[in-house]
């Protein structure tokens, strides 16, 4: 390559970094997934409760990467109609809530998922993290980005922060103690994937190491499964008796692998819970 | 039992061969943040038995934490083209770490070029296999798994400080004898020595890897860091 081509690449890559709407000094400075998980651990702010359900039979749709852009589109009107037609009774969103965290994006994500109009929870995605307060606006709109939530104590579900790409000395420790709970069906919910099938994408957790030993405490605590976001399409595999989930995303103009956008529906009923995948057409 | 088998056979290729062989002791630190920190010995050689071969051995012990044998590695490369250091290597990998009653096995084929100009390639794939639970973590014999995947491997790295006693390299290395990096992670790598005497080096190495870069919010992450001695008979 030459030096004048060299220098023209240099430069394009420098200009579309400049025209992007990230805070490029925001991402080099940011609370890590360290110190947020401390954060959370604190108690404040308080993580959400278990929202009501019929404790015999109850749905929760579990989807990632609404990733609003500044045109705002998204699929969540979409989303709506099957809640109503379905009867969902709750949602959780797998991070990337925005694309960019701009405020408009920021105010206009938290508008569309409060219209979905049932309760659901949410945690924290890379790209809620491409603003200088991005951590600030996503605590104050969604509460802590890692915590348990017990839904009819029957169900554990398991908010993780995997922004940064890995989770960290205190969240695994956390994450450890968390497990050791057996009374419940253990459910991971987080934006990073752990195994994204036999040859990954470079959108999963990146270290072997953090990986084997995450998947060994799956396996050895019995965890129905980890779902995930992401990668903005869908994969499902069963790595040492857990479900892996890939769940897909809610952004229409995001590339999807040919997989679709929709959502991975929970049922639990005649205490036992299933999954399907549900497909937009 | 299989440990010891190893260890023969590299001994006997070390009173058989005909040309040179090289062998190393060291003794250093792996650590990363959550996941594991511990001191690890290993034990090397590079036998050259026949002009266009080489074999490269090597087995790596923990303490402190995933106590025990760590990792064992056997690499055999053929010399395709002398000037340029031209290569190919084919190698397989156990680790394993006890606590967690993992483990993980690799194969690996790479084309290798170098050293020219202090310069040294290689690129090829690797075939990773994790294995869980008590029965099978430690055997190095399962290549069936649930999380099994494939994975490209790259090395570049430049001798960039040669003085008559020492030298120093750097660069980034996805893959050594024992260990292959994710694609979602970017290695980088520093490694020298320095002459004691005749045929006997100080060597060290150091390394880290960046992860997260795929979603924007880079970090580094492990740290390794080795230093022993390097003999050549």
């Amino acid at each position: 390559m030459s030096s004048r081509r060299a220098g023209i690449l240099c430069l394009a890559a420098l200009l579309a970094l400049c025209a992007c709407e990230w805070d490029l000094w925001a991402i080099a400075t940011r609370p890590t997934v360290e110190d947020r998980v401390r954060e959370n651990l604190t108690g404040e702010p308080p993580a959400p409760g278990p929202v009501p359900v019929n404790p015999d039979s109850f749905q929760f749709a579990v989807f990632g990467d609404p990733q609003i852009g500044h045109d705002n589109v998204n699929n969540l009107g979409r989303f709506r109609q099957d809640v109503a037609a379905r009867g969902i009774d709750f949602f959780c969103v797998l991070g990337d809530l925005t694309n960019d965290a701009t405020t408009d994006e920021v105010d206009s994500i938290k508008l569309d998922l409060d219209r979905v109009g049932i309760p659901y929870y949410a945690t924290i995605g890379n790209h809620d993290l491409f603003q200088a307060d991005g951590w600030e606006r996503f605590k104050q709109n969604y509460g802590p980005s890692c915590f348990p939530v017990v839904i009819a104590d029957r169900i554990k579900l398991i908010f993780l922060d995997t922004a940064d790409g890995t989770v960290g000395p205190t969240q695994f420790a956390w994450l450890e103690s968390e497990l050791q709970d057996d009374r419940f069906i253990k459910i991971l919910l987080t934006h990073y994937p752990v195994y994204d099938g036999e040859e990954p994408t470079m959108w999963r957790l990146a270290s072997p190491s953090e990986r084997i030993k995450l998947q060994s405490r799956l396996g050895k605590y019995g965890v129905y499964a980890w779902c995930a976001g992401h990668i903005h399409a869908w994969r499902h595999a069963v790595v040492d008796g857990v479900n892996h989930f890939t769940c897909g995303t809610m952004a229409p103009g995001a590339p999807d692998y040919g997989t679709g956008k929709g959502y991975l529906l929970f049922t639990f009923a005649h205490d036992s819970l299933s999954w399907q995948r549900v497909v937009f057409e | 039992m299989r440990v010891t088998l190893l260890t023969a056979v590299l001994a006997l290729a070390g009173t058989t061969c005909y040309a040179s062989i090289a062998s190393s002791v060291m003794l250093g630190y792996r650590g990363e943040p959550g996941v594991e920190s511990k001191l690890v010995a290993t034990a090397m050689a590079d036998i050259v038995p026949v002009q266009y071969l080489k074999v490269d051995a090597g087995l790596s012990f923990n303490v402190f934490q995933n106590n025990g044998v760590g990792a064992v590695g056997l690499g055999l490369g053929a010399v395709l083209f002398r000037p340029a250091g031209l290569s190919i290597r084919f190698a397989a990998q156990h680790q394993q770490w006890n606590d967690w009653q993992a483990g993980e096995n690799r194969a690996l084929a790479t084309v290798e070029a170098g050293p020219v100009y202090g310069l040294e390639a290689g690129f090829g794939v690797a075939r990773r296999v994790s294995v869980f639970g008590a029965d099978d973590y430690r055997s190095p014999f399962v290549w069936k798994s649930d999380a099994a995947e494939w994975n490209y491997a790259y090395r570049l790295t430049w001798k960039f400080l040669r003085r008559e006693s020492w030298w120093l390299k750097a660069g980034f290395s996805s893959y050594d004898l024992f260990t292959v990096h994710n694609p979602q992670q970017f290695p980088l790598c520093l490694s020298g020595a320095y002459s004691l005497k005749d045929n006997l080096d100080l060597v060290m190495d150091a390394g880290t890897a960046i992860v997260g870069y795929s979603g924007g919010l880079a970090s580094f992450h492990e740290m390794t860091l080795n230093v022993g001695v390097r003999y050549e008979f």
